[in-house]
């Protein structure tokens, strides 16, 4: 038996643990690591499966083209060529910005950096994003301008001090089980609990205050709580004077929201207001928590810019115990960001408009590079539909499912000239692909990944891929090579250093420094021992910055044709588009297909049973799922979980899109049910 | 027959079994944690906390398969390994989940599979001063083929069953006196979780825990089953079958009892459909049915429940919170 020690390919939590495998080189199980800070023995029932899916037999493991409409088995050489002489023949013809890369989350920080650095010095072109623009795209415009950083403030172990925490928008016990249970244990030590989301979430159950305000009505709710917090005196005036600036505008753009209005926008009561405010300015160290259910709206920046001005006002920042926590998604969407996988900045968040970021990366990989910041992930689906976006490489993800409007994503990935699909499975988006590659998963190649607590951790081969599959960070460096730029790395840590040289909060960081439990970035140089808290003497920026905000409402709200809200998500026993977890057994035992939760009182008016099929419509597109009856949605609204293709939630949401930050509104569309 | 070894007759003992077995000895993993691992001659961890993997899983993996259909539809056992185990430094606890297990697994219809990797097998406990910083760990019962009693500089050895007698035949005798003062101090050890155990299997028997309670328990469950999976008497598995270009493997899968789907029909009724009753039949199971089955609960008092819990509803904590709260009065 081996045991290797390796980061979880799931959420962002970042646990640890041991990948088992018998004398046959067998994956026989997991192991939570007993002695690992956020795993510590323990582990989500995602963790304890997975190993599931990597010897699954559907792997994808030779290269394959599409050759006269079917794709068809090819030799490396040939699939590597093709792609470049594809990617390259767009390019000139049609310019470099005709080009869209799509990096991963669930790939390494190696793998981001490389292919950002072949989209930006390969093919000229700074459209390169990848899904934290559905996730987290809302928490890093809206936290770089209040605070000077996109990342989570605090870490992990600050609940285990705090006196409150304000989860809002967060399903926290079912999408990072292992920080659910810290908060879980927090309540039992004595911590205040406030749980906001309109519905009955498990942690609603433990919570002191359960506001099940509408969806979409966060800024009301929370410009609420601050005008009640000023209104009793219970801001922190030394905070505000030394650390922050703009706070006149922002009391100024309170003074509509009191506590009747705030109750007619979200339909709580008032006293309800009131209570939180008083509960959250009165703790001495309080953490906001938060998901994607303040991110993933059309005003997604203004909710992030509300929750940071909540934090600002009573000075819960730059301390144990407080912060503004942003719950990462996926193991590495934090890494992806740090890497620059997105189409305004280098790694390490460096822009690409300045002058002088651009002058340094043009040096280190000896090439001119593009100053005109790239394409959005979701603006590059518009274009492509339009024909503006020519060709694709999309590196393990899966925007057939993921992204919002499926008839439009699929519209738009049929048009591209040429796409490319490198992924570990026959993904939905891999079949519309002209060229698939197969891909080494977690198990099977060397890493690193970021955390949400911004812990950089190492992910270790335990086995060989299957087939011919290869490590994306090969792959990437065979299509460097081919655009002439150097990468002629022969091991992760190679590219870990270059890394470190060109990023400065990873300037410290290296593969001997990360064996243990890794290091939490910034973590400037080779002495640097990681940090914990973020804006601890000042902000990143300096000042923390007030951005005051109006409340707008949803794009599209119920009306008469289409007289339900859709709520979509995911569900604690899968992941995103299902691609691993319903190809590991016991995860797919337990909840086997699409299904809708709707409240008693509609399934009643509907006259739906439970377990019965139902067709659910928006003006987007129609799916049939089974309904589940649960008072756990609110009446008016249900409530589908995305990882089922054959009920794909995203057939129905709205890319109506934040207009900073691009994310779309997977919270809030119209609906209705039909008996099928 | 008793013999005494010193540390360079214990090496010279497991390198001589290593020979015929596939030895697996307590180690460290890189986070510091200790399990059993194969050994390569070099230095044991030979005292620590128990190994944090259960010790069933070497005979009871959490995926395993079991045969292999072709597409003519001949089926195939998987093959195990030529060469048994032999499992270093098991302390009573888990020496007894290890026969809690075996019993299951034998009792008619036996589990074949089970048996071809069971049988042939070497069991070696390590007890007396081996627990973390050398605490006593109580000597075993004849669970094992051979026990070693580390008592300081050296260890006392027994065999277990006759057939292992030969393993100890050339090593000089060990203090039959010294034997019996260990022997004694067992007799009085006590595991710190014992009574609370008891005393809630005992309530549990009696029926006098509300299905409050169980609602109250199951509202903290985040769903993990790490519970399960952590436990070295829980036998239940599903099936998986996956179909390659060259046939179907049918794997066993380690199932929970917390899930949905453990207990529910194919029309989607499910005879255990709340949580509550659930993690109440996850308490019933180890201290009312296999005391009825078994004679004995299926709780061997291990804590890997309590330590893969992330919400403390390990079984400790919750014999600990049944007897607080409905004995009439508490253990001290």
């Amino acid at each position: 038996m081996t045991a290797t020690l390796t980061t979880c390919p799931y959420c962002g939590t970042g646990c640890n643990f041991y990948l088992l495998r018998d004398e046959d080189g067998r994956l026989t199980g997991v192991e939570p690591a007993g002695n690992h800070p956020t795993s510590r023995g323990q582990l989500c029932i995602k963790g304890w499966n997975a190993h599931a899916f990597v010897e699954h037999p559907d792997r994808l493991t030779i290269p394959q083209i599409r050759t006269k409409g079917n794709l068809q088995p090819v030799d490396w050489q040939t699939a590597l060529d093709l792609i470049h002489e594809k990617l390259s023949g767009i390019a000139e013809k049609h310019g470099p910005d005709s080009l869209m890369f799509l990096s991963s989350a669930k790939v390494s920080n190696e793998e981001n950096y490389l292919l950002m650095k072949l989209a930006r010095a390969g093919y000229g072109t700074n459209n390169i994003d990848h899904c934290a623009r559905l996730c987290h795209s809302s928490t890093v415009t809206g936290l770089v301008e209040t605070l000077g950083s996109g990342a989570m403030t605090n870490s992990l172990s600050c609940f285990d001090e705090t006196e409150l925490i304000f989860v809002i928008g967060s399903n926290t016990t079912e999408q990072h089980p292992l920080i659910g249970s810290r908060i879980l244990q927090a309540v039992w030590r004595g911590a205040k609990l406030i749980v906001a989301d309109s519905r009955k979430i498990r942690l609603a159950r433990h919570a002191d205050l359960h506001l099940r305000h509408m969806n979409g009505t966060d800024v009301a709710l929370l410009n609420g709580l601050m005008r009640q917090i000023l209104l009793e005196g219970l801001e922190n005036r030394s905070f505000i004077e030394s650390r922050t600036e703009n706070f006149a505008a922002l009391e100024k753009s309170l003074a509509p929201f009191h506590p009747e209005y705030v109750g007619k926008v979200t339909g709580l009561l008032p006293e309800q207001i009131v209570s939180a405010a008083r509960m959250y300015a009165e703790a001495e160290k309080a953490m906001i928590v938060y998901a994607m259910g303040i991110t993933q709206h059309s005003h997604g920046v203004d909710n992030v810019r509300a929750v940071s001005n909540l934090a600002l006002l009573t000075g819960n920042l730059g301390r144990p115990g407080t912060g503004v926590n942003p719950l990462r998604g996926q193991n590495n969407v934090q890494g992806a960001c740090d890497m620059g996988a997105l189409p305004d900045v280098y790694s390490g968040y460096q822009r690409v408009s300045d002058p002088a970021a651009r002058l340094k990366f043009s040096a280190a990989w000896q090439t001119r590079l593009p100053e005109k910041p790239g394409l959005m992930s979701t603006h590059a689906i518009e274009a492509a539909a339009a024909g503006k976006i020519r060709g694709m490489l999309i590196l393990g993800e899966n925007p057939m499912l993921s992204d919002a409007n499926q008839n439009l994503v699929r519209q738009a990935l049929e048009k591209l000239e040429f796409l490319v699909v490198i992924d570990i499975f026959p993904t939905e988006t891999a079949q519309l692909a002209d060229v698939v590659l197969p891909a080494a998963c977690y198990a099977e190649r060397d890493g690193t990944f970021t955390s949400t607590e911004r812990r950089v951790q190492r992910g270790r081969k335990a086995l060989t891929p299957p087939g011919e599959a290869q490590a994306d960070w090969q792959i990437l460096c065979a299509l460097l090579q081919r655009c002439g730029v150097n990468a002629d790395y022969v091991e992760p840590g190679e590219i870990m250093a270059e890394i470190s040289r060109l990023t400065p909060s990873y300037a410290g960081i290296s593969y001997a420094r990360l064996e243990g439990n890794g290091l939490q970035w910034p973590c400037p140089d080779a002495q640097h021992p990681g940090t914990p808290i973020l804006h601890r003497e000042q902000c990143a920026r300096g000042k923390g910055r007030f951005s005051p905000v109006a409340y707008r409402p949803p794009k599209e709200l119920p009306d008469a044709s289409y007289p339900l809200l859709l709520n979509t998500g995911r569900i604690g026993i899968h992941w995103h588009t299902g691609s691993m977890t319903r190809r590991s057994h016991l995860l797919d035992r337990e909840e086997r297909s699409a299904f809708v939760e709707i409240n008693p009182e509609d399934a009643e008016k509907l006259q739906v049973r439970t377990r019965q099929q139902v067709k659910i419509s928006s003006r987007r597109g129609a799916i049939q799922a089974a309904a589940k009856l649960t008072e756990r949605v609110p009446p008016g609204q249900i409530f589908i979980p995305f990882h089922f293709a054959e009920g794909a939630a995203n057939a129905l949401t709205n890319n109506a899109l934040d207009p900073e930050s691009g994310i779309p509104e997977f919270k809030v569309c119209a609906v209705r049910i039909d008996p099928c | 027959m008793l013999k005494r070894l010193v540390e360079r007759d214990l090496y010279d003992l497991l390198g001589r079994i290593a020979d015929s077995y596939r030895l697996r000895v307590p180690g460290l993993l890189d986070d510091g944690t200790r399990t059993l691992l194969p050994w390569d001659g070099q230095q044991i961890s030979l005292f620590g906390e128990p190994p944090q993997r259960k010790p069933t899983a070497y005979f009871f993996p959490q995926t395993d398969p079991l045969l292999k259909i072709d597409p003519r539809g001949q089926a195939t056992s998987a093959a195990v390994a030529e060469k048994p185990f032999a499992l270093f430094g098991l302390d009573s606890i888990d020496l007894a989940a290890l026969a809690f297990t075996d019993r299951f697994f034998s009792n008619p219809p036996p589990d074949d599979h089970y048996l071809r990797r069971r049988n042939g097998a070497l069991l070696i406990g390590l007890t007396g001063y081996a627990g973390p910083s050398r605490e006593f760990l109580p000597l075993v019962k004849g669970n094992c083929d051979l026990e070693l009693i580390a008592c300081g500089e050296y260890w006392l050895a027994r065999a277990g069953c006759k057939s292992a007698d030969h393993w100890l035949a050339h090593y000089p005798h060990g203090d039959q006196e010294q034997l019996a003062v260990l022997q004694r101090e067992s007799a009085q050890w006590n595991h710190w979780a014992a009574v609370a155990v008891q005393q809630a299997m005992e309530l549990l028997q009696q029926d006098l825990v509300p299905d409050s309670f169980w609602e109250e328990i199951a509202s903290r469950c985040i769903l993990c089953s790490g519970c399960n999976l952590a436990c070295p008497t829980c036998t239940c598995f599903c099936v998986q079958d996956r179909q390659t270009a060259t046939g179907t493997v049918r794997s066993r899968v380690w199932d929970s009892c917390q899930l949905d789907a453990f207990m529910r029909e194919a029309s989607g009724h499910n005879p255990l459909g709340t949580e509550a009753l659930r993690t109440r039949r996850r308490i019933y199971h180890k201290l009312v049915a296999d005391p009825e089955r078994w004679g004995e609960p299926g709780c061997v008092l291990c804590g890997r429940c309590d330590r893969a819990c992330p919400t403390g509803i390990g079984m400790f904590a919750v014999t600990k919170e049944i007897v607080s709260r409905f004995a009439i009065s508490s253990p001290d």
